[in-house]
């Protein structure tokens, strides 16, 4: 029976500590394994010279077998932490051991990087995790606030907040929930301010491309986001926070365990008033929303096999005002808008012995928007848009254990999506099929290879080959170095293939590649169009947009205390989609279509350092540096074609060194962190500087390249604090602010300037405990 | 509010000192002048952005790029016009006039001559000699910000009802040709053209 509340442990913990009384212990009593803060660590293994390996029990304690000789090493290991030798002599005078969890999120189990549990520092590709507790200390609400303080990553606005990585788009980063992908991309991008965080275990940051296993959209990386299960017999957490621009979140999970039986369920409200950067400019930067996320979990063991059924459903309504401008007359009107995601996710496992595991999964979803534009005097609908996709994938994954040190996976599956929206034509169903294959292989101590390779057949744009390389060597315990070599692809999206847009007002037409044909030949029949632009054999022929990519770095763990990480990549993007004008008008406006136009390549460096000065004071610094660039306006520079103005707007020619690449991406960023607990008063309290250095923002001196210094927006600093105390009973309070100096840039509306929040968290379970 | 100077820009100046101290004394060549023309306003038609439908028509501001001057009827012997982000030449549709231009890439100062491959057309049905749209022709229209940037890099070539070839660069849309960074494409007052030109009164295509 699992009696023991985790805060008893902590009392117990500091008891002793402070009083310094010495327990001594006898043969046949426990010892307990616990972490440095004094919880239990149920999944140790006691290895007692080297033959005997045994489990401790699940309060994470163990007896020493009678008549052992006092001078014997025993070796304490546990998935997470650095391993431990001891003598027994020294269990008998103090029978508490407690392992220090490994640096670095190290010892961290990662699914998304292979499909198979592996931890970090065993995996030859940059992959970092970022905990639950660095999720809580962060006191963000919206996965796009948790994500934004990573080394390497970019919250940049575009329909959202999308999340930029490795110098490349939200459109080629591949989201997954508990390992399945989720849908609903406006213009490419995922708003990551539709996921909540306090349900989230742990997220997985890989980078570099993972088509070989995942296909479509991993090109620059994939974010597994993995939420809670109920671990203990019975838990229920109320918790709220409370923000700047009258933001509030409340949330409430129970899980439930029994003879094999795992229930999860969690609610989640979120509403925000939203901020305005622009206050000249009739409506907010932000909409207000109110946002309403639940999801329900269940499982059930059954011997060899393992149910479960995920779903998650979320719903968000959001308003703002805008200002529509006809001729000199302005009228104002009501904006409202609607986004509602539904996943229903089930899992069969069946493993039939130590050596083979069968996985059976599918994901069906749904996602829907609906914005509606309204002028306020008379309710006339000025517009109204409906969108609506719905996404099914069933998979079948096998593992096995070919020898100790090897791991084979195949897997197969098929999936269906469709899409019928205001602005699409109605042939809108994709049929896709895919194989994979990944060898897991330790060739020998210091080698650690990992090969993959899918194949993708798809209904709208053939198929593809993904195939990838990773291999790791490690010199010694504290240095190893990781290659990472693969091919990464991105099919066009239903808007890049369907859309059937016609702006009435400012006269120009976008037409998906699919039906830029027909469209054209329409506008020619009703004598609209004045002259093609581009070869009408061009037409319909959108393929995927592909990457190859290089990554390498190592991990250098100095000192248990102490660890380096570096990454150095180069994605070399080709096929890249973009819109060109396929048809000049009589109005004078153009038609526009999809094309594979342009090539980019983007390169820099990742670095981390991690200091553990001492149990309860760590430091971190991080840092990328880097550059991307658009291959086809480098060539263009050097024929001498593109122009610049000066301050009396005369045109001269724009050399390389004023190019400033890409628009949106930072040369430099990185961060500081400083965390820290006070032993005494139990208080924790995070400290952070994220530097997002200068980015273009936008042309303007007419070229539509990045390359004048008012092209630019200037770099700023977000400091950050958190504070927290968890009371014995289990009840956490918090407070703190977000971007504490206000520093705003117009160009970047993602950032609201300064946030103060306060919060609490109320584990129920241990409250009824404490009480009893 | 209309203002016309003709004045020698400084770069010009700059470039043809140099060229009469290196060149040779047996060709005496008079530089010619870039002129340069201030704040046509040329507002476009009010148009009722909901509907597309044009509410009120306002007229072409004509100019003669020969009598560097503006021409008041389009009955007059006017070479090129202007209303909003529209350009015409006389001829064709537009009028009834023998003016002919087209839009090339280059460098206003580095041309010095019109191009072989230059096709100067006049304005006709199937589209004007200087296209509209953006990015067509002379200019970039941004969807989020409203500006009007005139494309760096782009030449607008013309010949004259006379016969002349003139070369002319677009420098800005706005009132008093402000820096672009200074622009708001919702306040800055628009449809003021500033551009320089040379015209080659001799009848060559060298400028």
């Amino acid at each position: 029976m699992y009696r023991i509340s985790l805060n008893k442990y902590n009392t117990i913990f500091w008891l002793l500590f402070l009083v310094g009384i010495e327990v001594i212990a006898q043969p046949g009593d426990h010892i307990y394994v616990k972490d440095k803060k004094g919880n239990p660590i149920p999944h140790a293994v006691i290895r007692i010279q080297k033959d005997s390996a045994f489990s401790v029990s699940q309060e994470g304690s163990f007896e020493l077998p009678l008549q052992l000789d006092p001078e014997v090493w025993i070796e304490v290991t546990a998935m997470g932490y650095d391993p431990q030798l001891i003598k027994v002599k020294d269990l008998y005078a103090r029978p508490i051991l407690n392992l220090q969890e490994k640096i670095g999120q190290l010892g961290e189990v990662v699914v998304a990087a292979t499909r198979t549990d592996r931890s970090v520092e065993n995996l030859p590709m940059p992959v970092t995790i970022i905990g639950n507790e660095q999720i809580q200390e962060t006191g963000g609400m919206r996965l796009s606030e948790v994500l934004r303080e990573q080394t390497g990553l970019q919250v940049v606005n575009n329909h959202g907040s999308g999340l930029q990585m490795q110098g490349l788009s939200s459109d080629y980063i591949l989201i997954l929930l508990d390992g399945e992908p989720l849908i609903g991309r406006t213009a490419g991008n995922f708003d990551l301010d539709r996921i909540s965080v306090s349900n989230i275990e742990r997220i997985e940051v890989l980078r570099g491309p993972s088509s070989a296993i995942y296909g479509s959209e991993a090109m620059a990386g994939v974010i597994n986001i993995v939420t809670k299960t109920s671990q203990q017999r019975f838990s229920a957490t109320l918790e709220s926070r409370y923000r700047t621009f009258n933001t509030v979140d409340m949330g409430a999970e129970v899980g439930f365990n029994k003879d094999d039986w795992s229930l999860y369920a969690y609610f989640n409200r979120f509403s925000t008033d939203g901020f305005d950067l622009n206050p000249e400019v009739i409506g907010k930067t932000q909409s207000p929303f109110t946002a309403n996320t639940a999801q329900f979990k269940i499982g059930k063991k059954l011997n060899k096999w393992d149910f479960k059924l995920y779903s998650r459903f979320y719903d968000e309504r959001s308003a703002n005002v805008m200002e529509v401008r006809g001729g000199s007359e302005r009228r104002l009107a009501d904006l409202t808008g609607e986004r509602l995601d539904l996943n229903l996710n089930p899992t069969i496992r069946f493993t039939p012995n130590e050596k083979w595991l069968l996985t059976l999964r599918s994901m069906s979803s749904v996602f829907e928007t609906n914005t509606k534009m309204r002028f306020q005097e008379n309710l006339e609908l000025l517009d109204n848009q409906d969108f609506r996709q719905i996404y099914h994938r069933t998979e079948v994954q096998v593992d096995h254990q070919v020898a100790k040190n090897q791991l084979l996976t195949v897997g197969a599956g098929h999936l269906i999506e469709s899409v019928s929206a205001t602005r699409y034509d109605d042939n809108n169903r994709f049929d896709a099929g895919y194989l994979f294959l990944q060898h897991q292989w330790d060739p020998t101590e210091k080698w650690n290879i990992v090969s993959g390779v899918r194949g993708d057949l798809h209904s709208q744009y053939g198929g593809r080959i993904s195939p990838k390389l990773s291999g790791m060597y490690a010199f010694n315990d504290k240095f190893s170095w990781q290659l990472s070599v693969g091919a990464g692809f991105k099919a066009p999206d239903f808007r890049q293939l369907l859309l059937n847009f016609n702006n009435a007002s400012a006269g120009y037409y976008v037409f998906g590649a699919t039906l830029v044909q027909d469209g054209i030949e329409q506008l020619q029949s009703q004598g609209l169009a004045q002259q093609i632009l581009i070869d009408p054999a061009q037409f319909g022929t959108l393929k995927a947009e592909t990457s190859t990519a290089i990554n390498t770095g190592f991990r250098w763990k100095l000192s248990n205390d102490l660890l380096i990480t570096g990454n150095f990549f180069q994605n070399f993007i080709s096929n890249l989609i973009e819109t060109a004008p396929v048809a000049r008008l009589t109005s004078g406006q153009n038609a526009f279509s999809y094309f594979n136009v342009s090539s980019v390549i983007t390169r820099g460096t990742e670095v981390d350092w991690t200091y553990r000065i001492a149990d309860n004071l760590e430091v971190s610094v991080g840092y990328m540096y880097l550059d991307a660039r658009d291959m086809d306006v480098l060539a263009k520079i050097d024929e001498g074609e593109i122009f610049k103005r000066d301050a009396q707007n005369r045109t001269r020619r724009v050399t390389r060194g004023e190019y400033g690449g890409l628009f949106n991406r930072s040369r430099h960023s990185g961060n500081v962190k400083v965390t820290y607990q006070e032993p005494f008063s139990g208080i924790n309290a995070s400290l952070r500087a994220i530097y997002r250095g200068r980015f273009g923002f936008g042309d303007i001196n007419g070229n539509l390249i990045l390359d004048d210094p008012s092209e630019y927006a200037r770099g700023l600093t977000s400091w950050n604090l958190s504070i927290n105390k968890t009371f014995n009973s289990g009840v956490m309070l918090e407070a703190g602010g977000f971007n504490l100096l206000n520093q705003i840039n117009l160009f970047d509306p993602t950032n609201p300037g300064r946030l103060l929040f306060v919060g609490a968290k109320l584990p129920l379970h241990q409250l009824l405990k404490t009480t009893n | 509010m209309k203002k016309m100077n003709a004045l020698l820009s400084s770069l010009l100046i700059l470039a043809s000192f140099t060229n009469c101290n290196s060149g040779e004394e047996t060709q005496p060549e008079v530089p010619l002048e870039a002129v340069l023309v201030e704040n046509i306003h040329a507002p476009n038609d009010v148009i009722d952005r909901t509907t597309g439908q044009v509410t009120e028509v306002r007229p072409f501001r004509y100019f003669s790029l020969e009598g560097n001057k503006l021409v008041e009827s389009q009955g007059g012997d006017w070479d090129i016009g202007f209303k909003g982000i529209t350009i015409i030449v006389n001829s064709g549709i537009s009028g009834s006039g023998s003016a002919r231009g087209t839009v090339v890439s280059g460098v206003f100062d580095e041309m010095d001559a019109v191009p072989a491959t230059a096709n100067l057309i006049s304005d006709g049905p199937n589209g004007l000699a200087i296209p509209t749209g953006s990015g067509n022709g002379w200019y970039n229209y941004n969807f989020t910000s409203h500006v009007v940037s005139p494309i760096p890099g782009r030449v607008l070539l013309f010949k004259t009802n006379a016969g002349n070839y003139a070369k002319v660069e677009i420098l800005s849309y706005y009132q008093n040709n402000p820096p672009l960074a200074d622009v708001s494409g919702f306040s800055t007052p628009s449809a003021y053209y500033t551009f320089r030109y040379i015209l080659q009164p001799n009848g060559s295509k060298e400028f």
